[in-house]
C-alpha cells in the first residue's frame, strides 16, 4: 500500500517554519525604519523652511538647501534597498504590495523634500524684499501639512487604512487655504501693486504646499492599496 | 463555439463515449473555498473528491475545475494531497494499490470512472508528464515518441509515422535539437530535453488535456524555463495542469491557481482557487497568504 504523506510531517499554519521569513522580516522592517527616517527629514525641512519664511531667516534657508542632498541620497538607498529584496526574496501578495508602497512612499517624500527647498529659495527672495506681512494662511498651511504628513507616516508604519483615509479627507482643508492665499494675492496685487512680487512669491508657497498635501494624500493611497489590494482614488 | 463542440465531439469519441457537450456547474457548494467566476470554460471538473490510501485519509471533498486550454496550477505544502488529486484526473490512482475514491471526475461533462469507459483510453486522452523524466531507456528518440502511437494504432507505415515524430517533437520544442539523432537512445538526452521527450510522447497520442506533475522539480533553472515556455505555447491548444512546489513557477505559467492544505482531521482540501494574478497579488484567503508569503508550509 501507498504510504503516500506519511513521511511528511504535518504542518499547521502559523506554526512552524517561522524562521523562513526572518531574512525578509529583518528586511522589511529595516526599510520601514529607513522610510520613517525619510519622513522625519523632510517633516524637519518643511518645519525650517516654514520658519525661514515667518523669520526672514535666509541661513536657515540655505540650511534646508543643502540638507536636501540627504533626503536624496537615503531615497535612493531605500528604492535600492527594496529592489534588491524584491529581486532575491520573491515577496508577492501583501509582502510585495508593503515593498511596492514603501517605495512609492519613498519618492514622494523626495519630491515633498523638494518642494520644502522650493519654499525655503522663495523664503530667501521675500527676504531680499521689503518687508510685507506673510499671508496669515500660509502658516496654517505649513502646520497643516507637517500634521498630514505624520499623519500618512503613522499610517505607513501601522498599516493603518483608516488613519489613511481620514488623512486623505483632511487635505480639503488644505485646499480651501489655497484657494484663500489665492484670493488674498489677488486682492493684494490690486491694492499694493508695489507688493506684486511679494504676492506672487506667497502664492508661490502656497502653491507649493497645497501639492505637498496632494503627495501626502498619495502615501495615503498606497496604504490603502496595501492593506485591500484595491487602489482608490482617495482625493479627486 | 462551433468550433470548440467539434473539439469535444472528437474527443470523446476517441474515448468511445458519445455525449453531448457539457453543461457546466455553476458553482461549488463547499462554503469555505473562496472561487471567482471568471475561469475559462472547465474541460475537467473534479467534485466532492475524497481518496483514501488504505486507512488514510489523504483528500476529503475536493472540488476544482480545470479551464480548457489554460494552465491550471495546484499548490499546497506537502501531504495536502496535490499529486493525489492530479492522478485522480485521468485515473491513474487506482493502479495504487489500497488506494480508493468517492465523489466524481467529469470530463467535459461526462464521468471519467463511468465503468463503460476503459481507464487507458482516459490516460490516452488526459496524459501525465511526471516528476523524474522518464524516456523508455532502450528505445531511440524516435521511437519514444513513435512507439505509443504505434502501440494504439494512431499511424500506419513509415511516413505516417515519421509525419507523427516530427509535429510531436515540434511541439515540444525539441525538433531542432534532436532532428539529426533520431536514432540515439532516449536516455542520452539532457534531463530537460528528457521531460520535453517525454511531452512529446504524451502529445504523440492526440491528447486533450495534459496533467504535469512537478515536471521541472529535477531540472536545471533554464531547462526549467524552457518547459514553462513550452506548456505556455501548449496551453494555446492543450488543457494543462501542474502540480508545483515552486510557488513563483506556479505564479509565472498558470492562469489559474488552486491553493490546497490539510488538516489531520480533513485530510488535504481546496482553500482557495482564483486566477493566478489574485492569488499571487491579493488572495482571499489568509491560510492562502501565510502559505505564498512563507509564514507556513
Amino acid at each position: 500500500m501507498s504510504q503516500f504523506g506519511s513521511a511528511e510531517p504535518t504542518v499547521e499554519p502559523g506554526e512552524e517554519r517561522q524562521s523562513a521569513r526572518r531574512t525578509f522580516d529583518d528586511a522589511l522592517t529595516g526599510t520601514k525604519d529607513e522610510v520613517l527616517r525619510l519622513g522625519a527629514l523632510v517633516e524637519s525641512a518643511l518645519e525650517r523652511a516654514g520658519r525661514a519664511l515667518t523669520e526672514r531667516d535666509t541661513d536657515l534657508a540655505d540650511e534646508v538647501r543643502w540638507s536636501d542632498a540627504e533626503v536624496n541620497e537615503l531615497q535612493r538607498t531605500i528604492n535600492t534597498r527594496i529592489t534588491t529584496i524584491i529581486a532575491t526574496q520573491g515577496p508577492v501578495a501583501r509582502d510585495v504590495r508593503e515593498l511596492l508602497a514603501l517605495y512609492h512612499a519613498a519618492v514622494e517624500l523626495e519630491r515633498m523634500g523638494d518642494y520644502a527647498v522650493s519654499i525655503a529659495k522663495l523664503a530667501q527672495q521675500l527676504a531680499a524684499e521689503p518687508e510685507t506681512p506673510l499671508l496669515r494662511q500660509i502658516p496654517e498651511m505649513e502646520r497643516l501639512c507637517r500634521s498630514q504628513l505624520r499623519s500618512a507616516m503613522r499610517a505607513l508604519v501601522d498599516v493603518s487604512e483608516q488613519e489613511a483615509r481620514e488623512m486623505c479627507m483632511r487635505d480639503d482643508e488644505l485646499d480651501h487655504l489655497y484657494n484663500s492665499v489665492y484670493n488674498d494675492a489677488v486682492a493684494l496685487m490690486e491694492s499694493a501693486p508695489e507688493r506684486a512680487r511679494q504676492a506672487v512669491h506667497m502664492l508661490f508657497v502656497a502653491h507649493h504646499l497645497e501639492r505637498l498635501g496632494d503627495r501626502v494624500t498619495n502615501i495615503g493611497e498606497d496604504v490603502v492599496y496595501l492593506v485591500t489590494g484595491q487602489i482608490e482614488d482617495l482625493n479627486p | 463555439m462551433d468550433e470548440e463542440n467539434d473539439d469535444v465531439t472528437t474527443t470523446h469519441a476517441a474515448i468511445g463515449v458519445n455525449i453531448a457537450p457539457p453543461a457546466l456547474e455553476v458553482a461549488h457548494e463547499d462554503a469555505e473555498v473562496t472561487t471567482t467566476q471568471t475561469a475559462p470554460a472547465a474541460a475537467i471538473e473534479v467534485r466532492g473528491l475524497t481518496a483514501h490510501y488504505g486507512t488514510k485519509l489523504a483528500v476529503s471533498d475536493v472540488s476544482l475545475d480545470a479551464g480548457q486550454r489554460s494552465i491550471t496550477a495546484i499548490i499546497g505544502p506537502s501531504g495536502s494531497g496535490k499529486s493525489t488529486v492530479l492522478r485522480a484526473m485521468n485515473r491513474m490512482l487506482e493502479v495504487i494499490p489500497g488506494a480508493r475514491l468517492e465523489g466524481s471526475v467529469r470530463f467535459h461533462g461526462m464521468d471519467v470512472y463511468d465503468p463503460s469507459i476503459e481507464p487507458a483510453a482516459v490516460r490516452r486522452t488526459i496524459g501525465m508528464v511526471f516528476q523524474q523524466p522518464n524516456p523508455f531507456p532502450t528505445m531511440s528518440i524516435y521511437d519514444n515518441v513513435a512507439a505509443p502511437a504505434r502501440f494504439n494504432g494512431m499511424v500506419r507505415g513509415r511516413v505516417e509515422t515519421d509525419q507523427l515524430v516530427e509535429r510531436s517533437l515540434r511541439l515540444a520544442a525539441l525538433w531542432g535539437e534532436v532532428k539529426d539523432v533520431l536514432g540515439k537512445s532516449g536516455a542520452s538526452l539532457s534531463g530537460g530535453q528528457q521531460q520535453r521527450l517525454c511531452i512529446a510522447r504524451a502529445l504523440a497520442v492526440n491528447p486533450e488535456v495534459i496533467l504535469m506533475d512537478e515536471p521541472c522539480s529535477a531540472l536545471d533553472p533554464i531547462a526549467t524555463l524552457q518547459i514553462e515556455e513550452l506548456a505556455r505555447q501548449l496551453s494555446k491548444e492543450y488543457t494543462i495542469v501542474i502540480v508545483t512546489h515552486n510557488m513563483q513557477q506556479a505564479a509565472r505559467v498558470s492562469d489559474e491557481t488552486i491553493f490546497m492544505s490539510m488538516s489531520p482531521e480533513r485530510g488535504g482540501y481546496v482553500v482557495e482557487t482564483g486566477p493566478t494574478t489574485r492569488i499571487f497579488t491579493n488572495p482571499s484567503n489568509k491560510l492562502t497568504e501565510d502559505y505564498i508569503t512563507g509564514r507556513f508550509g
